[in-house]
């Protein structure tokens, strides 16, 4: 069994062990288990990966190739460059986050775990697929559990929000279907055989027509899942209704599929379709940037803000994409990572407030900061590195944009830079709202005066998130390297 | 030369940061403040140390102090392109450490008396260390990138300092407002930054500033709007100095920010935050000077000069004595944003800039006294309005003294700081421009007028009857005191002119002695007027409110620009943008979404029809099926 | 013609044995002893199709009317293992509903003698022998339809199913005879050269496609589909919507790329509209549908426009992804079905707000229904998503990317319905849940071998390859 296979089969073997468990206890340990071997797989193959890169100079490394169904020339493909590396080791985080945030899951604990584990399973896969066709099944994979995991575990309008997630990403799987299939029957452009296989694809140069024609698919496909505006319209209802380890897992992880999808597939696959219509997804993204950011400064419930926060953050990764060149991209990634990290964390401090004080509306809360201080305070770093400040992953991540951004010196690009740069003011705007009337200010609720402190698993969830963000916004310069040497080889692709 | 260890300068602050930070529960109240004394003194002395060593050990290559840096790659951008993280060792952020470090360790240890008895205490000290760390990073900075990082977190840690009081309204209003003002400051900051580091190349201050470098040479090749892109960067730049250094029109966080603890306000926004765009222009004073003849400077210049006159203005009208102070600030900073604007570069030319640092320095020195005289005063009578106070003399005499001291050097009356630095700048203005010079001269006597306005209706004028009679401050406060007025003294002999100059070439400065007699006279005649006015409670002060009529108004109110900034953030941004894209994504976006699922559902209702369940209905549309396709596709096949 | 070559007619003849040794058995055995009957039924047939997976040399018989190769042989195995499954879910209703009305024995040998039927429809050379098949496999059924005597709506069911049918088979006959008149003859091979896309065989080939799209219930021939459902047996149901309907679409992939081939442009114009068409109606109104068993009328028509992709791209990768979309097909819809059919023989109730909450009562039932209607709805790891996927892949090949792009799009409406069901079962409380069922074993073995269905057949890819290597057959 490769180092990566691993990934896949031992989220599998959790779920078989789940489906033996019996009551809470015994599920979320056996959850607990599981995802704390993932994170170490995880940070093993950060180091063997670092390894080998050293020796190999292939664009991808522990690659494994099985025929799966050799009529349609559908391989078993896998194989890990930094970027998925990183974002592997993300996911397992984030999931193993999650497992501690909802270590009090008394409904139906059983199932709840099972769904989670599949999710990270399709998530698992989808990074190290490198077959178009494996990608996509791992991609439903990972996204249709989202459907019960809301739907029975979530609050307030959860039927609809669920469906309506579903549905919405659904759609825009489809669409994207249709974009592969594209790509796939364009593979044999210059005679060779028909492959799924991205790296193949990658050689052939598909003629200019079936390009132009693709793309948009391909890139909307994934880019709904990114909450491209004006389709994001799912992550805001759906992050409200959602348990909180689920709005972990989907806005730290699921949604970073999109951003990756789009790389991977859409930019370097159709590289001249890009080019051909870059103007047209710039407009979106940086439209959904300071849109999000500006729909986020007036919303009152938490999960909508941070959901709002995500379509602009997010909005800035596929922007960042759009940009073309290495430092930009690399940014994506950071970004991609740092978000990741972020808004887990704001919805896992969102989920213990909302736990002990029953509301999100943040004119009914205030004052926290004296009654549950921990909780309080990393709310504050986590929005301090939300609106980029210094010293944390969101900084890093958004210089690189910036300054990637700001080498293209036509008038069009530099109004959509500037348009995207101006986000960091309103995200301040909207992030010191929320810490001026939820944290600060004198307690408006007397039932708040004793809520119930912090219990460990909930400070290790919170720590497993915040040491990532610091670690990054301290001492970037390994992981960006790491990243930028693995973009190498994409961005060469585009430029040629 | 080696200056590496200079990085432990800000470093331990940082540790005192973390210390006090992470177990602010566990730690004694008494400790922390200890520990946090102990770590600015150990900077300080190491500030000191470098100080001498670099003024008076490290050989000058042809008569000019060199730059020494030490530093290593923190990210990359582009091969070429990347952040650097180290110390720049040269004469002003040698100067800035002293002054850094100095003020930060007396507000330390004045805080200890200060804040005694305070829930959050040991909170107080972290926060204060951080805000250290973070201005002693600032200066040490090697390249844009790297101050614009300590940039933000001088911010941040001003924010938290403002905020301190969290569950005081006025205080979170306050901290939102300065943090979100810098922060749209920065915003020019960080776009001038990116444009420097894209048609440049870099970021470092070495090759930026380098006259005889690539930078400067050819700033004409690539222009924008008649400007070069240079000139616009550095004027993108300035406006986030003036951010920070509370200039107008961005002046408006300043006052708000009152709401903080008195120390903080002497530490943070009076001596070294608010100086900290003055440091950034003169950081990168060679490029302003050189690039497009100094157009980017002029503007500094007259935006300073306006915001002296303007702030100084307001000063005269407010009663918070604060408030007072904090436009006092402003103006000063104004006074010194005019020196770099009218300053040149080399030798005596560059006067201005050796002025404006050294009304830096001595600045720092005795607004900082007044801060702390200020505090120590509302420490005693519970307030800051100068209603409430009058004859505290005869109680504080050493706040008493120590706050004349400072009033006479801010004054500019010899022998105080205030007087040297004061002259050298108008000198400056003289031969830059004499519309400057007016208005420098004209400030300067309203600044001796409302400080001493201040002073009086404090220490003297009416008897007032205190519930709980005011008693001087512990020594842990007047000693600070004691010390800054000394500093307010000395700090003017100085001979700034050997150490720190536009060109780092020391040059032979000597009074202009009739400019400095004229500046001595008006500010004498403001001395005298206040005192005429409020050494004992007269009518006068009324009299002149009614002479000056709505403009006294005007002025009270700070010329409305609150209200101005309040209106197009309130009305226009949240209600007229940020209220409608809220709705139209529920209602129109997000609609759209939902249409298109309800949509099909009506259809599903309204075919319903079709499936009527009487078999000939069925037989029909099967007939007719199969033939309507059998004709259709015989019409198509045939062509 | 020698007794070894009758062996070619091995299913034809088993089955036939089977059925006469039921009516034996229905004389002999004992009143109180008929449930015997059902075990009896079962065992043989399970033999049936055990014996059915022994290979088969490629022969033809009766001067070319009947014959059978690889592929053949494959469509009649696939019909048995249904037909076996449906036997055993339905195996606890036979007992208690039929078997005590003295009805067992007919059941069996209706069901049997309409496979029958189909095994000769498949295995026809030439019309005569396809017409008959066609007829033997429909009338039984009309007759098991109004099963339930006394039910009203399984009465008209039963007469709507015989209406329809005789009209299906009457154009379908017209159809054939106008071919006939075209080609001047009714031997497949022989058609298929004379075959020219006249006026005349295009009418005749639209008239026979109506009667086939009867039994697949394609658009416009689709309309008794919900109103038979709903009437008829659930197990009835389930044998119309996974084995009469894999049947033909069988004999219709035969015919369409052999007999029909010249006509190609022609029927891919056809097909193109009435796959959109199926598709379209089939989830517009499976949206609203309340009733589980008119619910699933209306995405078996669905289904069936999809299995059109296949059909359209005309190629060996069409046909056997078709196949293997019809195999896939099979054991999702009887999961489905069985889920429902257990409910009902228990329960009774059959609309879908009577499953509210059904998971925290039945857990297992439960997952089965998930798997099979992710099957059905196409999403992995249910072999469901492997059959759309090659459906469209078949399709796309051809350029028929805007086909492919409302396909997949009618998935996603087609999973709005089906995630209703999964929503009233996992995430609706009630107050009155059904209680925990207590299944025979019979119903668990018939559920666990679709589960094994669903999840074997799409991830293990010597399934897809052997099919495609027997597809190869067709051209």
């Amino acid at each position: 069994m490769d180092i990566l296979s691993l990934f896949v089969v031992v989220p599998v073997i959790t779920i078989l062990a789940l489906f033996f468990s019996k009551g809470l206890k015994q599920s979320r340990m056996i959850a607990m288990i599981g995802s704390l071997v993932q994170l170490a797989m995880a940070i093993n193959l950060v180091f063997a990966y670092v390894k080998e890169r050293a020796v190999n100079d292939a664009i991808m490394v522990f690659t494994r190739d099985l025929v799966w169904f050799k009529e349609f020339n559908i391989h078993y493909a896998i194989g890990v460059d930094g970027i998925s590396v990183a974002l592997l080791t993300l996911t397992a985080i984030v999931v193993l986050a999650g497992v501690f945030i909802s270590w009090m899951m008394d409904d139906l604990p059983k199932e709840f775990f099972v769904s989670l584990i599949v999710l990270a399973t399709g998530v698992y896969g989808f990074f190290i697929s490198i077959d178009l066709f494996t990608m996509f099944v791992f991609y439903e994979i990972a996204v249709i559990p989202m459907y019960l995991l809301i739907g029975i575990w979530g609050t307030g309008p959860k039927e609809h929000s669920a469906m309506k997630l579903t549905l919405m990403l659904m759609g825009a799987s489809a669409v994207l279907l249709v974009g592969i299939l594209g790509i796939y029957f364009n593979s044999n452009a210059d005679g060779g055989a028909l492959t799924f296989n991205i790296l193949e694809i990658a050689k052939v140069n598909i003629p200019f027509e079936a390009q132009k024609l693709f793309f948009p698919l391909t890139f909307i496909g994934f880019a709904v899942l990114g909450a491209l505006f004006p389709f994001h319209t799912w992550s805001p209802d759906g992050h409200a209704s959602a348990p909180t380890a689920v709005s972990m897992l989907h806005a730290g992880v699921l949604m970073k599929l999109g951003g990756y999808g789009v790389f991977r597939v859409a930019m370097f696959l159709l590289p001249e379709g890009a080019m051909d219509w870059s103007w047209f997804f710039i407009i979106l993204s940086a439209t959904g940037v300071i849109y999000g950011a500006l729909g986020a400064v007036r919303q009152n419930d938490l999960k909508y803000i941070n959901a709002y926060s995500s379509v602009s953050h997010l909005g800035m990764v596929l922007f960042a994409l759009l940009m073309l060149n290495k430092t930009a991209w690399n940014g994506a990634i950071l970004q991609s990572l740092s978000h990741g990290f972020m808004t887990a964390l704001f919805f896992a401090l969102i989920g213990m407030i909302y736990g002990r004080t029953h509301t999100r509306d943040v004119h009914k809360l205030g004052g926290l900061l004296k009654v549950i201080p921990f909780i309080s305070v990393v709310y504050v770093i986590a929005g301090m590195a939300s609106l980029g400040l210094p010293g944390f992953s969101g900084f890093v991540a958004e210089m690189n944009i910036f300054v990637g951004a700001f080498q293209h010196t036509d008038m069009f690009h530099r109004v959509a830079t500037i348009v995207s740069i101006s986000a960091i003011v309103v995200t301040a705007v909207y992030i010191l709202r929320v810490v001026g009337l939820m944290l600060m200010g004198p307690v408006k609720n007397e039932e708040f005066k004793n809520l119930p402190t912090v219990r460990w698993y909930e400070v290790t969830g919170i720590l497993l998130l915040l040491i990532p963000i610091t670690a990054l916004g301290v001492a970037p310069l390994w992981i960006s390297d790491m990243i930028m040497e693995s973009i190498q080889p994409f961005i060469q692709g585009v430029i040629q | 030369m080696n200056f590496s260890y200079t990085i432990l300068i800000p470093l331990i602050p940082f540790v005192v940061f973390l210390l006090l930070g992470l177990n602010h529960r566990r730690i004694k109240p008494a400790v922390s403040g200890y520990i946090g004394v102990l770590g600015l003194l150990a900077s300080a002395l190491l500030s000191y140390f470098t100080a001498y060593k670099y003024f008076f050990t490290v050989p000058k290559l042809e008569g000019v102090y060199q730059q020494i840096t030490h530093k290593t790659v923190w990210m990359n951008f582009t091969d070429t392109l990347q952040i650097d993280m180290g110390v720049l060792i040269d004469p002003i952020s040698v100067m800035m450490l002293v002054v850094v470090s100095t003020i930060s360790l007396v507000v330390h240890i004045y805080s200890r008396g200060y804040m005694k008895g305070d829930p959050g205490y040991t909170k107080f000290f972290a926060f204060l260390a951080l805000f250290t760390f973070s201005m002693l990073g600032l200066v040490l900075a090697t390249n844009l990138f790297q101050i614009y990082i300590f940039w933000e977190l001088v911010g941040v840690s001003s924010f938290l300092l403002i905020g301190y009081y969290y569950t005081k309204p006025a205080a979170i209003i306050a901290a939102k407002k300065a943090f979100i003002v810098t922060r749209f400051a920065d915003l020019f900051f960080l776009i001038g930054i990116i444009t420097i580091g894209f048609y440049t190349g870099t970021f470092d201050f070495e090759t930026l500033n380098n006259p005889a470098g690539e930078v400067i040479t050819n700033w004409a090749s690539t222009s924008f709007m008649g400007l070069s892109v240079l000139t616009w960067a550095l004027i993108l730049i300035f406006i986030g100095g003036a951010g920070k250094s509370a200039m107008f029109p961005l002046h408006i966080w300043l006052p708000d920010a009152m709401e903080g603890p008195t120390p903080v306000s002497a530490l943070i926004h009076a001596a070294t935050m608010v100086v900290a765009g003055v440091y950034l222009v003169a950081r990168l004073f060679p490029m302003y000077y050189f690039i497009e003849d100094g157009f980017a400077l002029n503007i500094v210049a007259y935006v300073g000069g306006f915001s002296s006159l303007f702030a100084a203005i307001i000063a005269i009208t407010q009663h918070d004595i604060k408030r007072v102070l904090a436009f006092s600030t402003m103006s000063q900073i104004g006074y010194m944003m005019m020196a770099l604007g009218v300053s040149g570069y080399d030798g005596h030319e560059g006067v201005g800039y050796m002025a404006s640092m050294f009304h830096l320095f001595t600045h720092a020195m005795f607004k900082a006294l007044l801060f702390l005289g200020a505090g120590s005063v509302i420490h005693a009578v519970h307030s800051n309005m100068m209603g409430d106070m009058g004859n505290l003399k005869k109680y504080m005499p050493i706040t008493n003294i120590t706050f004349l001291i400072a009033a006479f050097a801010i004054a500019g009356v010899p022998p105080f700081a205030g007087f040297w630095s004061k002259d050298e700048i108008l000198v400056a203005a003289f031969e830059h421009s004499k519309v400057l010079y007016g208005v420098g001269l004209f400030v300067a006597g309203l600044t001796a007028f409302y400080m001493f306005r201040l002073y009086f209706s404090i220490f003297h004028g009416k008897k007032t009857n205190y519930e709980h009679t005011p008693h001087e401050s512990p020594a842990s406060m007047t000693f600070p005191l004691l010390f800054l007025a000394v500093m307010s003294i000395v700090a003017g002999f100085i001979p700034f002119s050997e150490y720190v100059t536009a060109n780092k070439v020391p040059f032979e400065a000597h009074l202009n002695y009739p400019l400095a007699a004229i500046a001595v006279i008006t500010g004498l005649i403001g001395i005298i007027l206040a005192y005429v006015f409020y050494k004992n409670p007269t009518e006068y002060p009324a009299k002149c409110r009614k002479a000056f009529g709505s403009f006294y108004k005007w002025a009270y109110a700070k010329f409305y620009w609150d209200e101005i900034y309040f209106f197009i953030t309130r009305k226009i941004i949240f209600n007229c943008i940020s209220q409608p894209i809220a709705w139209f994504d529920k209602n129109v976006v997000d609609a759209f979404m939902e249409g298109i699922g309800s949509g099909t559902i009506q259809v599903s209702e309204k075919t319903k029809k079709i499936q009527s369940g009487r078999f000939q209905d069925y037989a029909m549309a099967f007939v007719g099926g199969a033939v309507v396709i059998a004709i259709v596709l015989i019409y198509i096949f045939k062509n | 013609m020698s007794f070894s070559s009758l062996l070619i007619m091995r299913h034809e003849m088993l089955l036939l044995a089977m059925i006469l040794l039921l009516i034996a058995g229905e004389i002999f055995i004992p009143k109180h002893k008929k449930s015997s009957l059902v075990h009896l039924a079962i065992f043989l047939f399970g033999i049936q199709t055990a014996v059915g997976f022994l290979s088969l040399d490629t022969e033809t018989l009766f001067g070319g009317s009947f014959r059978t190769n690889d592929m053949i042989h494959l469509f009649k195995n696939i019909l048995n293992v249904g037909v076996l499954i449906l036997l055993l879910q339905s195996a606890d209703w036979i007992t208690d509903k039929l078997i005590g009305a003295e009805k067992g024995t007919e059941f069996f040998i209706l069901l049997f003698s309409s496979l029958l039927g189909m095994y000769f429809m498949i295995s026809a050379g030439d019309f005569l022998m396809f017409y008959i098949g066609l007829e033997l496999s429909t009338l039984p059924v009309a007759a098991l339809v109004a099963y339930d005597a006394g039910k009203r709506k399984s009465s008209e069911a039963g007469v709507k199913m015989i209406l329809s049918a005789a009209l299906a088979s009457g154009i379908s006959l017209f159809g054939i005879s106008l071919l006939y008149a075209s080609t001047g003859s009714i031997y497949f091979d022989v058609m298929a050269i004379e075959m020219t896309s006249s006026n005349l065989s295009i009418l005749g080939f639209v008239l026979f496609f109506a009667g086939l799209g009867f039994k697949i219930s394609l658009a416009p021939f689709h309309f008794w589909t919900a109103d038979v459902y709903e009437g008829a047996p659930i197990s009835i149901a389930s044998y119309l919507s996974v084995i009469s309907k894999g049947a033909a679409v069988f004999i219709l992939l035969i015919l369409m790329f052999t007999v029909m081939r010249p006509l190609i442009d022609a029927w891919q114009n056809m097909l193109y509209a009435i796959a959109i068409l199926t598709m379209t109606i089939g989830n517009i109104f499976a949206l609203r549908q309340k009733n589980m068993k008119r619910f699933l009328a209306y995405s078996s028509i669905a289904q069936a426009g999809f299995i059109l992709l296949g059909l359209i791209a005309g190629t060996q990768l069409g046909a056997s992804s078709i196949i293997y979309f019809v195999l896939i097909y099979i054991f999702s819809n009887l999961a489905v079905f069985g889920v429902v059919q257990a409910i009902s023989n228990k329960t009774g109730l059959e609309h879908m707000d009577d499953y509210n909450g059904f998971y925290r009562t039945n857990p297992m039932l439960s997952m089965v229904m998930l798997l099979g209607l992710f099957s059905l709805a196409g999403i992995p790891p249910a072999a469901g998503f492997f059959g759309k996927f090659f459906l469209y892949t078949a399709a796309a090949s051809q350029g028929y990317y805007l086909l492919v792009f409302l396909a997949v799009v009618n998935v996603t409406i087609s999973l709005y319905y089906y995630l209703i069901v999964l929503r009233a079962m996992f995430i609706r409380r009630s107050e009155q849940p059904i209680p925990s069922i207590k299944n025979s074993l019979y119903m668990r073995l018939g559920l666990a071998l679709t589960v094994i269905g669903i999840l074997a057949i799409g991830i293990y890819s010597p399934i897809y390859d052997y099919i495609h290597s027997i597809s190869s057959l067709l051209n």
